[in-house]
């Protein structure tokens, strides 16, 4: 390993250097189909760094070329030209559309195919249709742009991260997260700990690429770790033969939070207390804080990128720079990326042999804003002022009582918010570094055999502190509290396979290509704390854990008289989580595609460019769960105060975990059809695909028999889920020609998710509580039931009056008992979309362009928690202790008195359109440098009936939800 | 250069394949978790075990107060042994109300629950985890696992002891399990863990087995006193064996006074002694004040080392609120929930009108500051007394050992001679033999305790089963006997009003099924060699 590295650098940094400076050489390019010309051209000297690209004319001109040498003119979908040089001082070159290159190439895992040969469901989105703005966090960038990919925002801190869903997810306890796999790298599913977005650590900017893989026929070559779907994203790299080329790129933004919840104003709480029989009116102050305002301010932003790439014969490299700060809406709350991106590529012996390093590097500085402020404000006394000094807390006013003398916070009342905010440090930094050297190699002799080797790592560690003094009223301790931790995250990765490309003479030609190899991974994580409890200092017991996955894959495809399109693959995991017995899992696939677009009777159509069938089926597993030894049975010693008294000692206890020996892959089995089509010279191009998925031995947190495990619940296989969907892309180019081009593209995604299977047992009402909700505690608002989605809410259903007006406690007695208990709970509703959508609009006049994406959710509804917890009058006069706190405004619409957390009162529809952003922009080509401007605005426009902030909350469940801020984004580039 | 390279890749790509066959996939933790094979290489993890027995009743996991909870089902702290067995054994009756919003725990008071009440859940799953630890606990003590680790001989006389201790403490959950649920799911250390269905059991059978249990290991537990302080002994099981036999009609149609009076006379014989204020028992230092000495069975509680947001934290914090200042409870501030009815201060008072301010009976320990006798809002804390009986304070009023006001001492008294005393007189009341007498006189030493004199003694002629019932709710409230206590005198269910029972404010009797809780739904839903409890 060493000395293949060691040699290898060794390569690299042999570059050519032989220059005699000489003539000078002008000319333009044109495509000769139409004659138009061809802006963006490389025109390079062959084997030397001396470049430069067309402007917009097509025009260029290259200086120090000498006799002999070797002009190269390239430009993406078109074939390379070469011309020699022997002394003319024009050359125009009229350039060819190249027919092999138009047929995208898009990654498969251990491989490519072309887009016309893909017979999974499989969609690459280009950076060319990446979502505008200032965007961080890089799921952001293709948000609303594939079917049956549902990318929901984080809440609205910096650097958030969101969630993505390939076809809604299909398991309920383990991950429903995707497995992203970069530059070759599969990434820890697990995230790394302390950071606010695993993905974070790759800059957007640097993203030439992703690529969603979404039926089992394309991601069961990925086995165990499959069944959410994969993601492969490429990021970018230097080019063969280009110039030196130098880019700064500057985004600023800044946003601001659209609303607030709706609470009370001082003098509305006044006249409720006052007027709330039993209420003690002296308990009320006399100021008038809106304590939303306080806590909120405009949140200001800077990405800057610098890019340098250069390709010098066979070396070529991009190197770049990125400095992401954010601020949060949150005070105080901060986000900061600085990472090095490093991308090396050699080509060696004719180009048999391709050497390619990535390395990604950030370095992450966060601020963490305490976000108990959110819930605070909202429900903080607003008679009450923000600061008083005359109360020990550190200038701010707390709700506070006498205690032997002196004055002490009241235990369990709304802490100040501002103080919150202002009080409590929380801030870290993680490095990462996520480094693959791939090889590949051509082996001679036999024509079309390469061997490949990824060798990769992914490194990272959290090193961060919170701190609250012991002034500050929410530390009830009598020392500061603090902890220091160290989170270590670490992933090896080291893949082997063998390609091998041919034709044989069957059914006139029929392309072959096969590819086998194997690799593993292991990853391994590391936590440490030191910090407070109570009043003591502790070094909390380190947590490791380490787990190790080895594969087998293969896969054969044959493409038929360039016709039939036949594909399979199978991969063997062996996972160190799973039991021995279970150890080995095998993930088959196999797929067909039908070129129809290619038969006889559709050659020529003018009306038909592309027509393509395809069918696959595919079983994938999925074993994404917090335990590494579920299988065996593990006994944990105590910490803290967890001792139990034996005469005059406290012994630690010492408990047997809860354990399945047969725990195994949850395995999912996958059918797709779809149709891939282009109409009038793919003017009109899409896809339509639909799907069925029936996930087994479902791994899940269920009851376990009482008295027959060593817990209550049980991470256990069990039950099963069935998911289907259909998934509509649609893309139009509206205009083509030289000055105005116009593109809408379009997607809708309908899919279900249905619990098929859950108990051990077979009582059709047996359902598992899920949703834990804010108010009381230990109160649930969704379950999990046969027949329904996994999100489905649990409600009692309200009854109204004659006004439309809720009675408070009247539910419909659905048993008919005459009461009503929680058997008249009804599964209602649930917290996924029907369908959601995504629009993406672009067009360009000259060197004007604009973009916006709306984005779309139907189906979807949300339990309003905000109103629920403080909509009623006793959440603010039946307090533990001597104060009050507000009311959301929803207590005087519905007149409750007491908590009514179950009605379906609160459930809302949140559908919603969303316009993400809207982008304009201005080219300035220029001789020695091209700039850019542009404006963008996101989150801009919310179409909604929902009460509450905002509609889109994952899960369902809003409550005290960090609001995202509408932003304006100023861009500049300079290309040198 | 070419051949080197070649070679060079050749060999990486050979080394790729290579690496991995060599690679492990059979890791174990690396950490302070331990397999079983590598646990007990420790001799002390036997005795760590047996305390995480013992804790199960006192603490929600392996994390104090939080952090690592046994049990899944339920908010941590909510699923704690100790506040679940209280809730369920004294909301459910006229001893306690509680105002909170928490799911179902209103419908405790009202007598409505249903099979899927969450409270009443996680008792069962609570129970049935307690007697599962033991199970595993008998597993990995067993002599021949025992033979395997080269246990010594001298370890092995204390794991005898500790294998005693694990076989009272199931027990004593198995008997919660009688009591409550009737007929719950049976395991022992005979079965495996894994997912399997365990079989049902009935009141009957279940009786048969806890004495069998309890009756064989008497003569291995020590004697009265002679463990250490925290740790079970045959006091402990006469106390058991005496409340199953007093019950025993109700578990299975057949009286057994006389054997609560063999069983209640051998505490009454050995070494305890009623502490001299009654007070003193609900103390911060009730293990070193005098109580101890009367506490048969504690559960015990420790402000920094027995650390959990049940038990007596629950006990303490939430009965506090309204006026009462936190500080003379020895805590930081209550949640302010729990209080009581009037049915129970109406038990000190000569009738209703008195004022319990005038009442002599120091047990009596009401706070009424700013609170109301009735209650018309049970969510008010306000409404009703406040029941001032526990404390983290010593006394000299001083607050425990938690400086942040937590997490208190005060160990819960789950068995004490009081109790025994007032067995013995019921017993011999209900015939099974003894000494009217004596029961008199126990009765009275109680009383003495009480009222500070020889005044309010009572006579033979004066012991009825309903003033035991009375007695038992003066000397024993808040103590977790209540429910039991009135089932026993058919007065929880069909009969017997108080505030707020059935769901009405001036109370009302509801079906007698409630008698027994509902085996849970959730454990109807996978094991289906259940069968729910008549009636729900």
């Amino acid at each position: 390993m060493r000395t293949l590295i060691k040699s290898t650098l060794m390569l690299l940094f042999m570059l050519p250097m032989s220059f005699f400076a000489q003539n000078t050489v002008s000319g333009n390019v044109t495509e000769s189909s139409t004659g138009l010309p061809v802006p963006g051209v490389n025109v390079i000297v062959q084997g030397t760094s001396n470049g430069t690209i067309t402007d917009f004319d097509g025009n260029y001109t290259i200086q120090n070329v000498s006799n002999d040498d070797i002009l190269v003119f390239s430009f993406l979908g078109f074939t390379t030209q070469e011309i020699p040089y022997e002394g003319q001082s024009t050359i125009n070159i009229n350039l060819d559309e190249d027919a092999a290159s138009l047929d995208e190439v898009v990654l498969i895992g251990y491989g490519a195919t072309s887009e016309q040969d893909a017979t999974g469901a499989v969609e690459k989105i280009s950076s060319e249709s990446f979502n505008q703005g200032a965007v961080v966090s890089p799921e952001q960038l293709i948000a609303g742009k594939s079917a049956g990919v549902q990318i929901t925002p984080g809440g609205g801190a910096p650097g958030q991260g969101g969630t993505i869903r390939i076809r809604g997810g299909s398991s309920l306890s383990a991950s429903n997260d995707p497995l992203i796999v970069v530059d070759g790298v599969p990434l820890d599913q697990r995230g790394v700990a302390g950071s606010r977005n695993a993905l974070n650590s790759i800059n957007p900017n640097e993203i030439e690429d992703f690529t969603v893989l979404k039926d089992a026929a394309a991601t069961s070559i990925y086995g165990s770790r499959a069944s959410n779907g994969v993601i492969l994203i490429t990021t970018r790299k230097g080019k063969k033969d280009s110039p030196f080329q130098f880019t700064y790129d500057l985004k600023t933004s800044i946003g601001n939070i659209t609303d607030k919840v709706d609470v009370l104003n001082a003098d509305e709480f006044r006249n409720l207390i006052n007027n709330t029989p039993g209420t003690d009116p002296s308990l009320l102050g006399n100021a008038n804080t809106d304590w939303q305002e306080q806590i909120y301010e405009t949140s200001v932003g800077a990405i800057h990128n610098l890019t340098a790439t250069q390709g010098v014969g066979n070396f070529y490299y991009r190197l770049n720079f990125n400095q992401t700060a954010e601020t949060g809406v949150l005070s105080g709350d901060y986000y900061e990326r600085n990472s090095f991106n490093i991308a090396l590529n050699q080509d060696l012996f004719d180009n048999k042999l391709k050497l390619s390093l990535t390395s990604k590097n950030s370095l992450d500085k966060n601020k963490f804003a305490n976000q108990g402020a959110i819930g605070s404000a909202v429900a903080f006394d607003p008679t009450q002022p923000i600061y008083d000094d005359t109360l020990p807390f550190g200038g701010y006013f707390e709700f506070s009582r006498q205690s032997g003398g002196e004055i002490v916070q009241q235990n369990l009342a709304t802490r100040n918010p501002v103080a919150l905010l202002e009080q409590t440090t929380d801030k870290n930094q993680t490095r990462r570094s996520i480094t693959n050297l791939n090889a590949e190699y051509k082996i001679p002799f036999i024509t079309g055999l390469k061997a490949v080797v990824n060798a990769g790592f992914d490194y990272a560690e959290a090193r961060g502190n919170t701190f609250t003094p012991l002034i500050a009223a929410s530390n009830t301790s009598n020392i500061d509290q603090f902890s220091n931790y160290e989170n270590i995250n670490r992933n090896l990765l080291l893949d082997a396979y063998l390609n091998y490309k041919t034709d044989v003479s069957f059914l006139n030609t029929t392309e072959v290509d096969l590819t086998a190899g194997h690799s593993y991974q292991e990853f391994y994580s590391f936590s440490d704390v030191f910090g407070t409890e109570q009043d003591q200092k502790v070094d909390f017991p380190v947590d490791i854990n380490r787990n190790a996955l080895e594969s087998y894959f293969a896969r054969a495809s044959f493409d038929i008289n360039n016709k039939y399109l036949i594909s399979g693959s199978i991969r063997a995991d062996g996972s160190s989580r799973v039991a021995p017995q279970n150890r080995w899992g095998y993930f088959p696939a196999a797929s067909i595609g039908w070129k129809l677009h290619n038969e006889d009777f559709l050659q020529g159509s003018n009306l038909i460019s592309e027509l393509k069938l395809r069918g696959g089926y595919g079983e994938t597993g999925n074993y994404e769960i917090d335990r590494n030894y579920g299988f065996l049975g593990i006994y944990t010693p105590s910490q803290g105060g967890a001792r139990y008294q034996f005469g005059d000692n406290f012994v630690p206890t010492l408990r047997p975990e809860e354990y399945d020996e047969d725990l195994k892959w949850e395995s999912l089995i996958n059918y797709n059809a779809g149709i891939d089509f282009g109409f009038f010279s793919n003017r009109l191009s899409g896809s339509v695909d639909v799907y069925y998925r029936e996930t087994e031995d479902l791994i899940a947190t269920v009851p376990v028999p009482a008295g027959a495990n060593l817990s209550d619940q049980l991470l256990t296989n069990v039950g099963a889920t069935v998911s289907k969907g259909v998934e509509i892309g649609l893309s139009g180019d509206l205009a083509r020609s030289e000055d105005f081009n116009w593109t809408l593209n379009y997607n809708i995604s309908f899919q279900e998710l249905e619990i098929t299977e859950l108990s051990l047992g077979d009582d059709p009402n047996f359902f598992i509580p899920q949703g834990g909700i804010s108010g009381g505690v230990g109160n649930n608002i969704q379950l999990w039931k046969e027949g329904y989605d996994p999100t489905t809410f649990f409600v009692f259903r309200q009854v109204y009056n004659d006004q439309g007006q809720p009675i408070e406690g009247a539910y419909v007695d659905v048993n008919g008992d005459n009461a009503i208990t929680e058997a008249d709970k009804q599964p209602y509703k649930k917290a996924t979309p029907d369908y959601y959508m995504g629009l993406t609009n672009t067009m360009n006049y000259k060197n004007l362009d604009l973009s916006f994406t709306f984005r779309g959710s139907f189906g979807n509804y949300n339990y309003n928690n905000t109103q629920s917890s403080n909509g009623f009058v006793e959440a603010g006069t039946n307090t533990p202790s001597n104060y009050y706190s507000n009311f959301n405004s929803n207590v005087l619409a519905s007149g409750f008195e007491n908590s009514q957390f179950f009605s379906d009162y609160y459930l809302e529809a949140a559908d919603f359109v969303k316009l993400d952003n809207i982008s304009i922009g201005y080219t300035i080509p220029g001789e020695e440098m091209d700039f850019r401007i542009s404006a963008t605005a996101t989150n801009v426009l919310t179409i909604t009936n929902y009460e509450g902030l905002d509609p889109e909350v994952f899960g369902g469940i809003d409550n005290n939800f960090y609001p995202r801020s509408r932003r304006f984004v100023l861009g500049l580039n300079f290309a040198f | 250069m070419f051949n080197k390279i070649k070679s060079t890749f050749l060999v990486l790509f050979g080394m790729a394949i290579l690496w991995s066959c060599e690679s492990d996939l059979d890791l174990v933790p690396e950490d302070n978790r331990e397999t079983a094979a590598s646990a007990f290489k420790d001799p002390a993890a036997y005795k760590q075990f047996l305390a995480k027995l013992y804790a199960g009743f006192a603490i929600s996991g392996q994390d104090g107060p939080a952090g690592d909870a046994d049990l899944s089902g339920l908010d941590e702290g909510f699923s704690q042994y100790m506040r679940l067995y209280w809730m369920v054994q004294e909301l459910t009756t006229d001893e306690a109300v509680i105002g909170w919003n928490d799911g179902t725990i209103k419908d405790l008071h009202n007598q409505n629950w249903t099979s899927g009440n969450e409270f009443i859940r996680t008792m069962y799953s609570r129970i049935m985890y307690q007697i599962a630890q033991s199970n595993e606990y008998l597993r990995q003590t067993e002599a021949s696992v025992l033979d395997g680790r080269g246990v010594d001989s001298s370890l092995r006389s204390e794991i005898d002891t500790y294998r005693a201790e694990a076989r009272f403490l199931r027990a004593l959950s198995y008997w919660h399990a009688l009591d409550l649920y009737g007929n719950p799911p049976f395991v022992t250390e005979e079965d495996p863990v894994g997912a399997f269905l365990p079989e049902q059991t009935n009141s009957a059978e279940l009786f048969n087995y806890i004495e069998s249990e309890l009756l064989a290991i008497e003569s291995e537990l020590k004697a009265p006193g002679a463990n250490e302080y925290g740790r079970a002994d045959q006091g402990a099981l006469w106390m058991l064996l005496s409340k199953l036999y007093l019950n025993a009609e109700k578990y299975t149609g057949n009286g057994r006074y006389s054997d609560v009076i063999t069983y209640t006379n051998k505490v009454i014989n050995a070494d305890y002694d009623l502490v001299d204020d009654y007070q003193k028992l609900f103390l911060a230092d009730n293990n070193t004040n005098g109580a101890q000495n009367e506490i048969i069975f504690p559960i015990t509680f420790d402000g920094i080392n027995t650390q959990a947001y049940g038990g007596m934290t629950f006990i303490i914090h939430a009965a506090v609120g309204g006026e009462m200042d936190p500080d003379e409870f020895g805590i930081n501030g209550g949640w302010a929930g729990l209080r009581t009815t009037s049915a129970l201060v109406n038990k000190f008072l000569d009738s209703e009108d008195a004022e319990i301010s005038e009442v002599g009976d120091e047990r009596a320990l009401f706070f009424t500051e700013g609170q109301s006798k009735e209650i018309s809002d049970i969510s008010s804390f306000t409404d009703g007394y406040a029941v001032a009986k526990y404390k983290n304070v010593d006394v000299n009023g001083n607050a425990g050992s938690d400086p942040t006001g937590d997490f208190p001492d005060t160990d819960f008294p789950m068995f004490r001679l009081g109790d025994a005393y007032l067995m013995y007189a019921e017993a011999v009341l209900r015939g099974g033999g003894g000494s009217e007498a004596d029961a008199a006189g126990y009765i009275n030493e109680l009383r003495a305790r009480a009222f500070g004199d020889s005044s309010n003694n009572i006579s033979s002629s004066d012991l009825t089963l309903s003033f035991i019932l009375s007695e038992r709710a003066r000397e024993l409230y808040w103590e977790a006997h209540r429910r039991t206590d009135l089932i026993r005198f058919n007065q929880f269910s069909e009969n017997g009003i108080w505030p707020y029972k059935g769901g009405v404010p001036q109370g009302a009797t509801t079906q007698a099924f409630r008698d027994l809780m509902p085996i849970p739904a959730s454990d109807l839903g996978v094991n289906t060699n259940l069968t729910q409890n008549p009636g729900y």
